[in-house]
This record gives C-alpha cells, structure tokens and sequence, in this order.
C-alpha cells in the first residue's frame, strides 16, 4: 500500500519521464504549498515542458506520483483536473472566437452553466483589462491581449491550482506588469501557482520559492534569496573608455581565474567574493595600463547570477 | 547584401523549410505521378470500352431453339465492341438471374431471346408486335446514356438485319406463291408501277419494318417505372455529391492539426474530460455537415433538374454510412500528417484518386479489369452504387443493406487505423 502524498497545491514524487532511450526527466521530486508561488527554472531541454505535461495530464510518467491538491492524478484523474488550471505556452485558443465565446467554450468544458458562467466570464475579463474587447475575434488582438487572455482561461474554473507555462513571453512591459498584478491577486487569493520561465528577474519578484531543473534533475530549490546568498559573491561589471590590450586581460587573468571573470576588450564582468580586493588590483592594473574605467558598477548577485553558477548556461535575453 | 543575394538568400531558405518536411516533399512528387497513374488508368475505359480490346459485357441468354436465334448471335459475336455471356459463374443463365444480374447492377445489359423467336418472325403474314417475336434487351438504368445508347444501337442494328435476312426467302416464297395467278409484273416485289409495298399483304418482301415491328423490345429490369428513362442528373449527381463530400477531409485534417499545433487540444487534455469526447466533439460537425451537404446538392438536384430521389430509407442509409466513412477518413489523414504541408496534399490526393478509382468521373465498368476490381475498395464504389440503387434502379432500403454495411465497414477501418496513429500533441 503506498503511503499518501503529503496534501498540498502540488506533490512530485519521483517522478521520471523516458522517451525511447532518452530520459528527459530523470525522478524529480518538490512540493508546493498550498498559496505558494514556484518557480519552475531551467534552460531549453532541461525538462520543464515535460515535467508540466505530467503535472497538467497529457504526458504520461513513465514512473512517480503526482498529487494537485491532495488529490492523486493516476488515482482519481479526472478529479485532479478538475483542481488544476493550466495556461500553456501557446496562444491556446481559438482565434476566430470573441474573448467572450473562448471563455464561455472552456467554461462549459469546466461544467460552468448559466450565471455562474457569466459572472465568471466578467470576472475574469475584468481582470485581465479585456472587459471593453468581449465581442471582437481574438484575432484582432495585441500579443499581450492576447497573452492575458490565455491566463484568464486558465484560472476561469477558479482551480487550486495554476500552472503556467512561460505566460509572458514576446508581450511589452506594460503588459507584463499588468499580468503581474492579476497573478498577484490570484497568489493572494490562496491559490498555488507554478510559474515556468525563463526571465529570471519574473522569477525573482514573483516565485517565493524556485527549483533549477538541468538535464532532468532539480539541482537547487529554495528561495531566490536565499539561493542568491548561498553564492556569496559581487557582481562588478566595468565598462573601458577605449579597447583595452590583451596584456591587461592576461595580467587579470592572473588575479581572477576564468570562472570570475567574462569579458572582452571593451568591458568585463566580474563575480568575486572579495569585492575591496577585487576592486584594489582592477584599479591598480587599469592604472598601469593607462586605461580609464568609463562605467562599474558593484551589486549583489541575481538569480541570473545563480543559474549561471550552477548551470554554466545563460537563460535567455532579459525582458524588454 | 544585394538584390539577387537577397533572392537567393530567400530561396536557400524556402528549400530549407521544404527539405525539413521531407513527406510533404515526397508527396508533393508522388502525387502527379500517382494521378498519371490512377486517372490514365480509370479514364484510359472512356477511349478504350467498346473496342475489341475491352468490350462491354452482355449477359446472353436464348431460349429460342430455331435458326434465326442461332444466326442473330454469331452475328452479334462477330460484333467488336461487345463480348456476350452465356454461362456465369459456372451455371447457365435464366431469365430471372439475368434480370437479377442487371438489376444489381453486376452487368450493364442483358439480351433475352423469346422461345418461339424463329417461329414467330417466319410466320407468313404476322406483324411482328407479337411478344415471343421480341428479343428483350434488359439495361441498367444507372448507365450512362450515350453508353447504353450506343450498345443499344448496335445490338438491335445486327438484329434487324439478320431478321430481314431469314424473313426475306420466305417472304419471296409467300409473294410468289400468291402471285401465282398474277401477271408476272403486277405487284412486282420492288413496288412496280402504281403499286405500293405497303399494299401487299405483309407489306411485301422488301417492306421495311414499322415502328411497332421493331425487333428489340429495350426495358429496364426490375421496379423501375416502364415508361421512364434515368435522366442524366440522377445519373451523376449521385457522383458529384459523393466526390464533394470527401472534401471534409481537407478541412477536418486541417482543423485537427490546427489544434493540435496551437495548443488548444493540450488545454482540452488538462480538463476533466476524456480524450473520448474531445474526438467525438470535434468530429460530430464535420459529420453533420457532410450530411447536410449531401442533402444539399440531392435538393438542387430535385429542384432545379426534377431528379427522382427512389427510397428515402436507401438514401439516408447510404448517405449515413458515406458521411462515417469521409469522417473516418478525415481523422486518419490527421493522424498520419503532421504538417500542414502533409495534410494538405494527402488529403487531395484521396479525394481526387479515391473519386476516379471509384468512379466519380467515369463508370466503373468501362474501367479496365484491375481497376473495376481497385475500385472495390474505394468507399465512392458502393456509395454510387447504393445511390444508382436508389434513384435510378428505383431499389428499397432493404436492398443497399449490403452497401452501407460496405460504408460502414471503411469508416471502421479508418476510424480503428486513425485512433491507433493519433497524437493529440
């Protein structure tokens, strides 16, 4: 008899996904309380996609237990789904379709009838800044309308669970933050939210807690903060007011060995952990070569940062 | 860059794109090569039936032991263009069996020698209205016209001649003998001076038959109404309507993989619902449609052309099972393509080859042997058949049983074929 899965928003327990001989997730387990925001990290091919495919029902495990609240998918399937929202990657909708009538298409499927449904509708809109646009096809609408539509579907049902799949991709700041505060206020809501993405700085502001996939594996979960101080380390980025000679980066070679230091003739970046003794033989070499430090910066690292320290990837390009 | 590196940038990039989807590609080369085949094939019988080569089948069946019987086949045995059976599937024929044949539309004509043919036509002075004195020449109404025309017109030219042939001695006799007592110029045989042929008993030796007196009594078998003739809409709307229909699959393909592409159907996955209903959800339209197009193009022909529609059970039988079949069909084609590439040319190359193979724009039994048997397998075969059934061999629903069931068991397959092979993502 297999012990229960502890009741929470979301509950992975070794859980593993083989396609032919390729092991995509490779026995991941977390939890996510009931309220919390996670953050679901990792570079392309990690097995983010797959892992939310499990979680979502449309993949199967090859082995592991999922619970959505509390209730356990390969158990009572159909009743997980019905705790769970999901908002996809894609545009999941249908373009020729009015925001309204997608709403009340998905609605139906959820078993949503009548004023309820309507209510629900207006709600949603109202949320998601769409209350004025109800009528026209989807198709007309701007990629952040539309974006924000693709998460009003997915929360419609009022689910315990929501699960997002990098939502703000290719949409504007403005947006964005818009986005932002409608998840704000469903996270206050209580409900528990797994956000997929790639923007680390979404990760940092919205997640109260983060897992780093890499290769099928969870190689770090926690919070962003306390991920960031477990580095320990300074961020200094310089600028040079002209291209700097190749004997200046291999006399900084000698003090900042390769793992602290990127860069090229025009600027540096540097991660160390002594930030005045960094700081003392950068000035000191830029002097002896007669170069001008044109910009430098010292700050704390990010979640950037710490990806980077433990993946040795960059995710991609920040946010507009 | 410049404008023809720009061009040519462009273009490297195109054969990229085609060169990814490789059986979009390969399709895209099978396909002119497969009409070639299928539609010289199939059409090859407009040219070629008729001929020595490829002659129209004729069920034979003489019941008549005397000489003008026996003459008037080898005569028609000589003919080109018409092979006769006598013996089929190892057993003589009978009057009941070769009507049946015909009916059913196995054979496009049979030709039915009366008992007494030879007696009757060598009776002295008899007009030749009697029953026994008719060869009966049984059509299937669901051939085409200028088909069935011109069988029809050969026949019964090597038939008048033969019995003007064997009438003709005994005619002479017959005028000779009651002209025995006669100058021998009056009522010379050729109609001598103020007499006419018409004016001797029988109508003279040489007279030429009245209409009445025609040889060949045409009929087609079965319930179909006596005095009318299958018009050509009832002919071919039938055909149109069935090659229209499997055009769903174009659509319902394309609106499967549109889905599966845009993510919509992984939405539908999350939801509490089985995959079940998303299928049969999305299915059930273009199901409706179909049946609702057949109806439409029956409607324009009733209409606007007078088309007799037979049975209605008939018509909603075959109709029912035709529009499973093109459904059926449309869902394997959305789950063996995956681009829109794929799906596109996969689906026109089925509506276009399945309608010639099945004989959408020629009749199956003009069709060479191996296509006529090709053609079997093809819904669009027992679709127009359980049609011609209906409208033009005016047949009941109990009688297209057979031919839905056929419908019926292609959309089995497709469906069992599609739902093995299907990938919602």
């Amino acid at each position: 008899m297999e012990a229960e899965l502890e009741p929470c928003g979301i509950a992975v327990e070794d859980l593993a996904k083989t396609y032919g001989g390729l092991e995509a997730v490779k026995g991941v387990d977390f939890r996510v309380g009931r309220g919390e925001f996670f953050g679901l990290l990792g570079p392309n091919g990690a097995g983010k996609t797959t892992t939310i495919g499990m979680l979502a029902g449309f993949i199967k495990p090859t082995r592991g237990r999922i619970s959505i609240d509390g209730v356990e998918t390969h158990l009572h399937p159909m009743a997980a789904r019905r705790e769970l929202g999901l908002v996809p990657q894609e545009l999941a909708f249908y373009p020729t379709l009015s925001a309204r009538d997608n709403l009340l298409f998905y609605g139906q499927i959820y078993g949503l009838r009548g004023q309820r449904l309507e209510e629900r509708i207006r709600t949603v809109l109202e949320m998601v800044q769409l209350s004025e646009r109800t009528r026209e096809p989807v198709s007309r609408f701007s990629n952040g309308m539309k974006r924000r539509l693709n998460i009003a579907i997915g929360f419609l049902h009022e689910p315990q669970v929501l699960i997002l799949d990098e939502p703000t991709v290719g949409v504007d700041a403005q947006s964005r933050n818009s986005i932002f505060e409608g998840l704000g206020r469903l996270h206050r809501k209580g409900i528990s939210i797994l956000y997929s993405t790639h923007y680390m700085e979404e990760a940092q502001r919205l997640c109260d807690r983060v897992a780093i996939l890499d290769q099928g594996r969870i190689i770090a979960l926690d919070s962003p903060l306390n991920l960031i101080h477990t580095l320990e380390t300074w961020i200094i980025p310089v600028k040079f007011s002209a291209p700097c000679q190749d004997s200046f980066l291999r006399r900084l070679n000698r003090f900042f060995p390769a793992q602290e230091m990127n860069g090229d003739r025009n600027g540096l970046y540097l991660e160390v952990s002594n930030r005045e003794d960094a700081l003392q033989r950068l000035f000191s070499e830029t002097r002896r070569s007669n170069l001008t430090i044109r910009t430098l910066h010292l700050r704390e690292p990010d979640l950037e940062t710490v990806f980077l320290r433990l993946t040795g990837k960059r995710l991609r390009d920040a946010p507009p | 860059m410049n404008l023809a590196g720009q061009i040519f940038a462009i273009s490297a990039k195109e054969f990229k794109i085609l060169w990814q989807d490789r059986q979009a590609l390969v399709l895209l080369f099978l396909m002119p090569a497969f009409f070639i085949l299928v539609m010289s094939s199939a059409l090859e019988g407009v040219f070629e039936a008729g001929t020595s080569d490829r002659p129209f089948e004729v069920l034979l069946l003489n019941r008549d032991a005397g000489r003008a019987a026996e003459e008037t086949i080898a005569d028609l045995k000589r003919l080109e263009g018409l092979s006769f059976i006598e013996i089929y599937r190892g057993a003589p024929l009978d009057r009941e069996r070769a009507e049946r044949l015909v009916r059913e539309g196995k054979f496009g004509f049979a030709l039915v020698f009366p008992r007494r043919y030879t007696d009757e036509i060598l009776r002295p002075g008899t007009e030749m209205t009697g029953k026994e004195s008719k060869i009966l020449l049984l059509v299937d109404p669901a051939i085409p016209r200028p088909i069935a025309a011109n069988v029809m017109g050969t026949i019964q030219g090597a038939v008048e001649r033969r019995r003007l042939a064997v009438q003709l001695p005994e005619r002479w006799r017959n005028f000779f003998q009651s002209r025995q007592e006669q100058t021998p110029f009056e009522g010379f045989p050729f109609g001598g001076p103020g007499n006419r042929v018409e004016e001797s008993p029988g109508g003279g030796p040489l007279a030429i038959p009245s209409p009445g007196e025609e040889a060949l009594q045409i009929k087609y078998p079965g319930d179909f109404e006596k005095s009318r003739k299958p018009t050509a809409t009832e002919q071919n709307v039938p055909a149109y309507a069935i090659f229209g229909v499997f055009f769903i699959v174009l659509t319902l393909a394309r609106g499967i993989l549109k889905e599966r592409i845009e993510g919509t159907f992984l939405r539908l996955l999350s939801a509490p619902l089985p995959k079940i209903a998303i299928l049969v959800g999305k299915l059930l339209p273009y199901y409706l449609v179909n049946l609702v197009q057949i109806f439409l193009m029956f409607a324009v022909g009733v209409l606007i052309f007078q088309m007799r529609l037979g049975s209605v059970g008939a018509l909603l039988l075959i109709s029912i099972s035709l529009a499973a079949a093109a459904t059926g069909l449309g869902l394997l084609v959305a789950a063996l393509g995956r681009t829109e590439s794929q799906v596109d040319t996969l689906s026109v190359l089925l509506a276009v080859s399945l309608g010639a193979l099945g004989g959408m724009m020629v009749p199956v039994f003009v069709m060479p042997k191996i296509m006529q048997k090709i053609a079997l397998v093809t819904p669009h075969t027992w679709a127009l058949q359980g049609y011609h059934d209906s409208i033009v061999r005016g047949l009941g629903a109990g009688d297209v049983l057979m031919e839905a069931a056929v419908l019926m068991g292609f959309a089995l397959v497709f469906f069992s074929v599609a739902l093995w092979r299907f990938r919602f993502h």
